[in-house]
């Protein structure tokens, strides 16, 4: 009977406090559950121990789609949370906050997908608004608010003007209105176009072109080109 | 009123109001007084090396035969200029003008009549404080040599070398450090005193009708008690006779006890002042500095920034109330002051002018109600520094902008919005952290529109990024506030825009010189 019921893909936050509210609240728009638990028991959030059981949660998500946050308070338990979790689900994307990067080489280790140690990042935030604050002001817009500036991956599948040239010869912005950041070629390795080594590179079919442009430049683009597609991006970023 | 009394008035207005002539008066103390000045410097060296030569042609004449090109260089040239620089210090030591004008309006206020007689006495009561003074006296005396030829007068010249004190930080410290034990140094010279003038009376007393003692004369006994005292002791005058010799136990006892206890007093004197000094000297190495950023608390994200800011070469203050963290952040290889940021007194200390020198004052404690005392202090103090503030809750943000915050930055705020990004917009994601980590060797820079850039170029087109392999992302316009992504080639550019450009560090440094130098015109 069990077997019957679809499984949901979900968001599971672990630790309830004011950062895993704040999650919450800014995930809600792609998932529509979302759970979040705690080591103690109380009214808002369901309970969970550290006993490396989890079958309770299997029965009821779809753990291969789903994405955990491990945001307790505590850095060494959320290593052992971490630890737990992904020795029970391998392809469970787990992203953890940590205070410092002492903690997040840890939970790398431990297996998390993405790390976040939140000192340095409020602390990089700072400086970069202080070193380049129009730069961040451009990012934090592509990023965080509603811009219609928007970045992409798309695969390049049909055939083209620009396959078989490097990707400096070609006048992106005259020409389709998008600006190219970097290629990924099959291995995965990807560079941005203008480290040195992308230069000896001429793009092939099935590259896949990370842009940044306007929504309708990019939706353009694609249709002439190929199709936008979705790259585990945690293994991307390694 | 007498004539006389109105053209006084009527001249220390029209030199007030003179802009001419108080910026004259401002060069004049800036160069003379002003340690801060840039220019300073540059006469004080000239100065020194006028020291020098002078002490150098001195020595030379003792036994040498000088030319007279150098002994009238020495007697007019050098102490012409002596001579100008006294003059130019006496003028800028006070203002004239300024005591008559408080003394009419004073006047004025109560209905009196102007006195010339008692703006005389307050005029000649200021400069005759200058005058009084030992820099001045000094001064004075190292000009002397130039009014007279006589040989033994000529050892005034000695005194351009006291000069060089007035060149000299170090000196004033060393004195203004003594000063502290201004109770103990005097208290020690008395007892020193006593033990001098007895111990030669007696040694006189007791050796002078003595064929074989040495001492003879009561200036004779006060050498020995010198000599003895000091516990250098060069032998060639001792005594003789036991009631001398006992006399010289006591004297070399004491002497023992007044060098202990005087060097004692100087290294009392500097260890506890030590702490000053290094403080002093902090405010000294911030206050050359052009610009800064003032980082007030030393925990958690402080730490982190100030160490990302340094590293992209940014002169960093650190402040905080609490000894430990300012140790720390000393330790880290930062200027930090053991100052409360929540005290206007600290930033008085400073002598800095807050919205010239600070780019930007950081409040990064971990306590939103130390940050908004910070945020509001400077804020009382200076309307456009800018301010950017950590929030630790919520709750508090209105008081942080009412306070007068520009940025306030939320971790809490960017935890929820980073989860947003990984789940909404994975790939901008990655790829924006990539850019911004230094590792990628790619970079993403912003370049402000100079006078110098804008002078030959002032449309898109004309930058010729491609040739330098940099990518030009958009152009932040200064007029309307709003970034324009992929420019059209005629697009133009204004002074004060800003050219967002991506590309290998290297070629984006390469560009960056080349619009400064417009070497590929």
């Amino acid at each position: 009977m069990k077997n019957l019921i679809e499984k949901k893909d979900a968001a599971l936050i672990f630790g309830y406090n004011e950062y895993s509210l704040e999650i919450a609240k800014n995930i809600s728009f792609k998932y529509k559950n979302i759970e979040v638990f705690s080591l103690e028991k109380n009214e808002n959030s369901s309970h969970f121990d550290l006993s490396d059981d989890w079958s309770e949660l299997e029965e009821k998500f779809d753990m291969e789609n789903s994405v955990a946050f491990c945001v307790l308070q505590d850095d060494a338990t959320n290593i052992f949370l971490t630890l737990s979790l992904r020795a029970s689900f391998k392809n469970l994307n787990i992203i953890a906050f940590c205070k410092n990067k002492e903690g997040a080489h840890k939970l790398t280790l431990a297996g998390a997908n993405k790390v976040i140690p939140l000192i340095q990042t409020t602390a990089s935030m700072i400086s970069d608004m202080l070193r380049k604050p129009i730069v961040t002001k451009v990012m934090h817009g592509i990023l965080y608010e509603k811009s219609d500036l928007k970045i992409a991956q798309i695969r390049v599948e049909k055939e083209a003007s620009f396959i078989g040239k490097h990707p400096f010869e070609v006048n992106w912005g005259e020409e389709f209105g998008i600006i190219v950041l970097s290629i990924m070629q099959d291995d995965i390795n990807s560079s941005f176009i203008y480290s040195s080594k992308a230069k000896h590179k001429a793009i092939q079919n099935g590259d896949i072109l990370i842009v940044v442009g306007y929504d309708n430049d990019i939706i353009e683009f694609e249709s002439l080109i190929g199709s936008q597609c979705e790259v585990n991006w945690g293994d991307w970023s390694r | 009123m007498s004539i006389i009394s109105k053209a006084i008035i009527n001249l220390s207005y029209a030199l007030d109001d003179s802009k001419r002539y108080n910026k004259t008066k401002k060069f004049f103390y800036n160069i003379l007084e002003n340690d801060s000045f840039r220019l300073k410097k540059y006469l004080d060296g000239f100065m020194i090396t006028l020291i020098f030569l002078s002490v150098y042609i001195l020595i030379r004449d003792v036994k040498h035969e000088l030319n007279d090109f150098w002994i009238e260089f020495n007697n007019v040239v050098i102490s012409l200029i002596f001579f100008i620089e006294y003059i130019f210090r006496f003028w800028v030591s006070s203002s004239i003008s300024k005591v008559v004008i408080n003394q009419n309006e004073h006047n004025l206020m109560l209905n009196r009549n102007f006195s010339i007689k008692k703006m005389l006495t307050e005029v000649l009561k200021d400069k005759l404080k200058y005058v009084f003074s030992i820099k001045a006296i000094i001064d004075l005396l190292a000009i002397i040599p130039f009014f007279h030829q006589l040989r033994l007068l000529r050892v005034l010249i000695l005194f351009r070398v006291f000069k060089l004190f007035r060149y000299a930080k170090s000196f004033q410290t060393f004195v203004s450090v003594l000063a502290t034990k201004k109770f103990e140094f005097i208290t020690l010279l008395m007892f020193a005193s006593i033990i001098i003038f007895v111990s030669s009376v007696l040694i006189y007393v007791m050796e002078a009708n003595n064929p074989d003692s040495p001492i003879h004369t009561l200036f004779d006994a006060f050498y020995w008690s010198i000599v003895t005292i000091s516990t250098v002791g060069y032998g060639d005058v001792t005594a003789v006779t036991n009631e001398g010799r006992s006399v010289a136990i006591v004297v070399i006892t004491s002497g023992v006890a007044v060098l202990a206890f005087s060097t004692s007093l100087v290294v009392s004197a500097f260890s506890e002042k030590l702490d000053e000094m290094k403080e002093m000297k902090t405010i000294d190495n911030i206050s050359k500095n052009k610009s800064f950023y003032l980082i007030c608390g030393y925990e958690g994200v402080a730490n982190e920034v100030a160490k990302i800011l340094k590293k992209n070469d940014f002169q960093i203050l650190v402040m905080d109330e609490d000894e430990k963290r300012v140790k720390e952040a000393i330790k880290d290889g930062f200027e930090a002051l053991n100052f409360d940021p929540g005290e206007v007194e600290s930033y008085k200390k400073l002598n800095i002018d807050l919205s010239k020198h600070v780019r930007a004052v950081l409040a990064l404690r971990q306590s939103d109600v130390e940050n908004v005392y910070t945020t509001m202090t400077v804020r009382s103090m200076h309307k456009d520094v800018y301010i950017l503030s950590l929030l630790m809750e919520e709750m508090h943000r209105n008081k942080l902008s009412i306070a007068g915050a520009n940025e306030i930055i939320y971790s809490k705020d960017l935890v929820g919005m980073i989860a947003k990004e990984f789940i909404g917009q994975p790939v901008a994601f990655e790829v924006i952290h990539a850019l911004r980590s230094e590792f990628s060797g790619v970079d993403m820079e912003e370049i402000l529109v100079t006078n110098r850039i804008f002078k030959y170029i002032s449309k898109i087109n004309q930058l010729e990024n491609e040739k330098y392999r940099v990518v030009l992302l958009g152009i932040w316009k200064k007029d309307s506030d709003e970034f324009i992504f992929n420019p059209k080639a005629d697009t133009t550019i204004e002074l004060g825009d800003y050219l967002v450009v991506i590309g290998n560090s290297l070629f984006i440094r390469e560009f960056k010189r080349a619009l400064q130098k417009k070497i590929f015109r």
